[in-house]
């Protein structure tokens, strides 16, 4: 079963996500912040790592660069979700290390499938 | 006939022949007077000596024959040994002496003496003694006395007798001695007497034949000498002589006889010099002549040299009038003169007087100029010196007035120049010379005027370049600056030089200042190479300054001349405002976009989940209420921003009323009541029965507490007491919301109110919001003129104190409600406009706010009922209907009456003299056009401030 870690601070998203993929079979941490994410992140072994960007305490681009750059992880595939759509941005992220964006708001149903394409690859 | 005598020939040699036989004769006989004399004196002494001696010796004698007769007597009477071995002593001593005198004897008498006491000793010592003292001892005194009486005593006598002869016959001889020496020496000193007669004779005769033979011959030798140097003829026979001085009358002769012949020849070359002489002085004079030609020349050139290096060394226009007037008067020797310009009112005199001048200039295009005017030729005039030009001189002199035009380049005059010279004329030549003097002016003062004029394009150039707010700066091909503004040139380089910076210099003063300066430095490059243009994107470059991170875009520009690349202007534009502006909307439109979408993505990511998903009725209820409140929050947040929106831009209208503020305390509290958590219990505290107005906007005072309480109702998620609290400080109204639930951290508060501003704490996430609530307090507070504050400890609860300017008067009325319609309605408006229209427009927005309004077209009119009754405030038109007073008179009357001075006067006019409107007492100046509230919310304000003095005490009616 793969294990995903979900960092987002709006709890209706979380939950919106949670609820999305409760028909697959993923173990799903969920963290409020990117100080918990990195918590999570380093207690457990996750596949995937879904970031919020705009999160208290640690950005998504600061968690994504804390786990490529200080944990030397580039083994996880981390995804970004963004109210940031920009071209830019989604540069900027990917540059950080970041696997895949999804901008939102989002489709939760792509949103699953993605996820199952991803797991799939793992 | 010839002497063959040596002594002839030599005139030396007979004086030392003579001198020496003098010498000879002189030296011999005093030397022979000399010997004798101490001859004399020598045998005198020797005699002396030896009869002083001989005498000494007879007297010594005599003692030594007395003490032995004595002695012997002595014995004899008293039969004393000692007595007789003492006169017999005497024997020896006797006969030493005798001896001694014998030695010293000098004449026969003398031995004869000596050997008288030789026997006298014998016969008294060896026989007579000897007698007696045997008698003497054998007791025969008798016998003694007998021998005595015999013999004895009378030879002893005789004896005595002749040794004193002998002793004064040895005085007489040194007597005689001494006569003799006085007698040879009388004889002496005749022979001495005759000796220098014989000697001074001598004497005479040698100066006699010297004086014969040397003096003489000298003498006129001398004197023919004095006779040929006084250029007379002299005899000069030769001394028939041998010695020195024929031989020197001789060359004498000789010397006279070439001296005559070269007396001749350079009397000849005399004549000969003096000739040339002449001729020299000739050529000297002409020399000279030249010379002092050639000097007045050199003078002329050199004051000439003077005026053009003097007038082209200046380009001051004053300075080079004053000089050349200086100039030209020492150059045509004037005493007075004055140039006068006739395009300005520049001119300059020399040693003429104020006077003069003014009324020379004054007649500039009258009288003699006017001739000089239409001919542009020089000109001069002879005429009497006037009265006070002649200093102390009482005969007629002549003055010489010269007129010279200065001609431009185009022919015209373009100024004129009168000389006055004392005295002497002008001559043709010099004319000529003045008017090329009046040429080289002319070009100076042509110069000068482009000068001025080019000067005067530059200056301005640079007041406009200054004038312009973006900093400029020219610069050359090689970068250097030529050129550069004030607001440049402050910003970058403060004390140092500004124009003609090298381009190293001024780049690197830059570097100190601009970050990012390699990027800078490469776009300067590229643009002096033309490779930038214009204010494009990718022409331009954005730099920050390092001190006050100023945002400056600059961009270039070639300048070209006749299609030359001259130079390059770069503008620096300070972009900091429009940066900052320009962040702040993409950041305000990055949060808006982020905080949309969050919502925006719960709506539709639960929409396609019940689209698309079988669900439970629960949960197909849990989602849509889901989407029902996020739909809600977005709702609010379009709300709030656009509200933010407004009040930034500053479009959101205020509808003003005097509002009493409980019951909208009220009304909020019962709103937030519904559906809380039964935990929080939500007080309203109010310190008095009173009713507490303010000037505000109803709907949005109830935004700002419902956005306090909801924000104290949402942070309190435990519950608690959450307290509403009104009272009175000074003129505020303050009320206070206390909660006591999460509180804020410190670091927050200062951010608080600052849009989107979300303490960055889980918990409060989860409270939600759109970050907006308190930015939209903030600004409707400010709106208010009130102020809003907080404290707070984290974890106990927060406090936000708003304090609004109490409304002045309502705590007098203690009406109801409806007092703050009739308040309204107490405002006196008197409205002075000349437009009917215009005033009628006024008066309906006035009337619509509440005032009471009067109209005037008329200032005398206004003034008149302003006796009668005084408004609360005046508007006031400035330019008012034909036969009235005029707005600023009306002020000013109004300003003289203390009565009046308090009356705010709201200038409505057309003319923009906003400032001027001010000073004269205007408490406001609106240009027309303007929108009506404007006038309405400037007197509510106005009046506000000033404590309202129409609502405290206009009744109505």
């Amino acid at each position: 079963m793969k294990r995903i870690l979900l960092a987002e601070d709006e709890e209706v998203l979380r939950m919106l996500i949670v609820d999305a993929l409760e028909d697959s079979d993923f173990l799903i941490d969920e963290a409020a912040d990117g100080g918990e994410a990195l918590r999570l992140f380093k207690i457990n072994e996750y596949d995937l790592v879904i970031l919020d960007y705009m999160m208290p305490v640690y950005s998504g681009l600061e968690v994504i660069e804390k786990i490529r750059k200080e944990f030397r992880n580039d083994k996880t595939k981390i995804m970004m979700l963004s109210a940031k759509s920009q071209q830019y941005e989604q540069e900027r992220i990917l540059e950080a290390g970041a696997n895949y964006f999804m901008a939102k708001p989002f489709s939760p149903l792509k949103l699953i499938e993605k996820i199952e394409e991803i797991a799939d690859e793992a | 006939m010839k002497h063959k005598h040596p002594f002839k020939k030599s005139l030396s040699r007979q004086f030392a022949v003579l001198m020496a036989g003098f010498l000879a004769f002189f030296i011999a006989g005093s030397s022979l007077l000399l010997f004798f004399q101490s001859y004399l004196n020598s045998r005198f002494n020797a005699d002396r000596d030896k009869l002083v001696y001989l005498e000494k010796r007879s007297v010594e004698i005599n003692r030594a024959f007395n003490k032995a007769f004595f002695d012997v007597r002595g014995y004899l009477a008293l039969d004393n040994e000692s007595l007789l071995q003492s006169a017999q002593a005497q024997e020896a001593i006797i006969h030493n002496l005798s001896r001694q005198v014998k030695q010293a004897a000098l004449t026969s008498e003398d031995n004869s003496m000596a050997h008288s006491i030789d026997d006298f000793s014998v016969y008294y010592f060896k026989e007579t003694l000897p007698k007696v003292v045997k008698d003497v001892n054998l007791g025969r005194k008798d016998l003694v006395k007998k021998l005595a009486a015999s013999t004895s005593t009378a030879k002893v006598n005789s004896f005595q007798n002749s040794l004193d002869q002998y002793q004064k016959n040895v005085n007489n001889r040194l007597d005689n001695r001494v006569k003799d020496l006085m007698a040879s020496q009388r004889n002496l000193q005749v022979v001495f007497i005759i000796f220098m007669v014989i000697v001074l004779l001598a004497v005479y005769l040698i100066l006699r034949i010297m004086f014969k033979s040397a003096g003489r011959p000298l003498a006129f030798l001398a004197e023919s000498a004095n006779e040929i140097a006084a250029g007379r003829e002299a005899e000069l026979s030769v001394v028939n002589r041998e010695d020195e001085i024929g031989a020197l009358s001789a060359a004498f002769k000789k010397m006279v006889l070439s001296l005559q012949d070269k007396e001749k020849d350079l009397l000849a070359q005399n004549e000969e010099l003096s000739a040339q002489q002449d001729e020299l002085h000739a050529q000297q004079d002409e020399l000279q002549h030249t010379l002092d030609i050639l000097r007045q020349n050199e003078m002329n050139l050199n004051r000439r040299n003077q005026l053009i290096h003097q007038i082209s060394n200046s380009l001051d226009k004053e300075e080079v009038l004053r000089s050349i007037v200086k100039s030209m008067c020492q150059l045509i020797s004037a005493d007075k003169g004055i140039i006068t310009l006739l395009d300005s009112s520049e001119y300059a005199s020399f040693g003429v007087s104020d006077r003069g001048v003014s009324q020379f200039r004054e007649n500039i295009y009258n009288g003699l100029n006017d001739r000089l005017l239409s001919s542009r030729e020089i000109y001069t005039i002879k005429r009497e010196q006037e009265p006070a030009e002649k200093g102390f001189h009482d005969e007629i002199f002549y003055i010489y007035d010269l007129y010279l035009p200065v001609i431009s380049s185009e022919n015209t005059v373009m100024a004129i120049m009168v000389f006055s010279r004392f005295g002497s004329p002008f001559l043709q030549e010099q004319r000529a010379e003045f008017t090329a003097l009046a040429k080289q002016i002319g070009l100076s003062l042509e110069k000068i005027n482009i000068y001025e004029k080019s000067e005067k394009d530059r200056r301005l150039n640079q007041d406009i370049i200054d004038s312009v707010q973006e900093g400029i700066q020219l610069l050359d091909q090689k970068g250097n600056i030529v050129q550069i503004n004030r607001q440049l040139a402050e910003r970058f380089f403060p004390k140092t030089e500004q124009e003609g910076l090298l381009w190293e210099k001024w780049t690197e003063l830059f570097e100190a200042e601009v970050e990012d300066f390699p990027g800078f430095l490469a776009f300067l490059q590229n643009s002096l190479k033309c490779e930038n243009q214009g204010e494009n994107e990718g022409n331009s470059f954005t730099y920050r300054v390092k001190d006050n991170s100023q945002v400056i875009k600059v961009y270039c520009e070639n300048v070209f001349h006749n299609r030359m690349k001259v130079g390059t202007v770069l503008v620096h534009r300070d972009i900091t405002r429009e940066f900052e502006i320009d962040k702040m909307k993409s950041e305000f439109v990055s949060t808006v976009s982020h905080e949309l979408r969050t919502p925006l993505a719960s709506v539709l990511g639960f929409t396609e989940l019940l689209l698309n998903r079988t669900l439970k009725p629960e949960r197909q209820k849990k989602y849509l209420t889901t989407i029902y409140q996020e739909a809600e929050r977005l709702t609010s947040l379009i709300n709030d921003f656009l509200d933010v929106q407004r009040m930034e831009s500053g479009s959101q209208t205020y509808e003003m009323k005097y509002t009493e503020i409980d019951p909208i305390l009220m009304k909020v509290i019962e709103h937030q009541k519904i559906g809380i958590s039964s935990m929080i219990d939500i007080v309203l505290e109010l310190d008095s029965v009173k009713k507490h107005a303010v000037f505000c906007d109803p709907g949005k005072i109830e935004q700002v507490f419902t956005n306090l309480l909801s924000n104290a109702v949402k942070y309190s998620p435990n519950g608690g007491r959450i307290t509403v609290s009104v009272h009175q400080d000074l003129k505020k109204l303050v009320i206070e919301v206390k909660d006591e639930g999460l509180g804020i951290p410190e670091e927050a508060i200062d951010k608080l109110f600052q849009k989107f501003y979300r303490i960055d704490n889980s918990d409060r996430r989860k409270i939600g919001g759109t970050g907006l609530g308190l930015a939209i307090v903030n600004e409707i507070v400010k709106a208010h003129r009130g102020e809003i504050s907080v404290e707070s400890e984290y974890g106990r609860g927060s406090l936000f104190r708003v304090s609004l300017p109490l409304a002045a008067g309502e705590s007098d009325t203690g009406e109801d409600g409806t007092h703050i319609e009739s308040a309204k309605e107490t405002i006196q408006v008197m409205l002075i406009e000349d437009d009917k229209s215009l005033a009628e427009l006024l008066r309906e927005e006035l009337l619509q706010k509440g005032m009471n309004v009067r109209s005037f077209t008329n200032g005398e009119a206004a003034l008149s009922a302003l006796r009668e009754h005084i408004p609360d405030a005046i508007v006031l038109d400035i330019m008012l209907e034909k036969g009235s007073i005029d707005g600023w008179t009306f002020m000013k009357t109004l300003k003289k009456n203390s009565a009046y001075t308090d009356i705010p006067i709201f200038v409505s006019s057309a003319l923009e003299e906003k400032e001027k409107g001010i000073s004269h007492g205007a408490k406001d100046y609106l240009i027309k056009p303007y929108k009506l509230s404007q006038l309405s919310s400037t007197i509510m304000k106005s009046l506000e401030e000033n404590g309202t003095r129409g609502l405290i005490h206009i009744p109505e009616n």
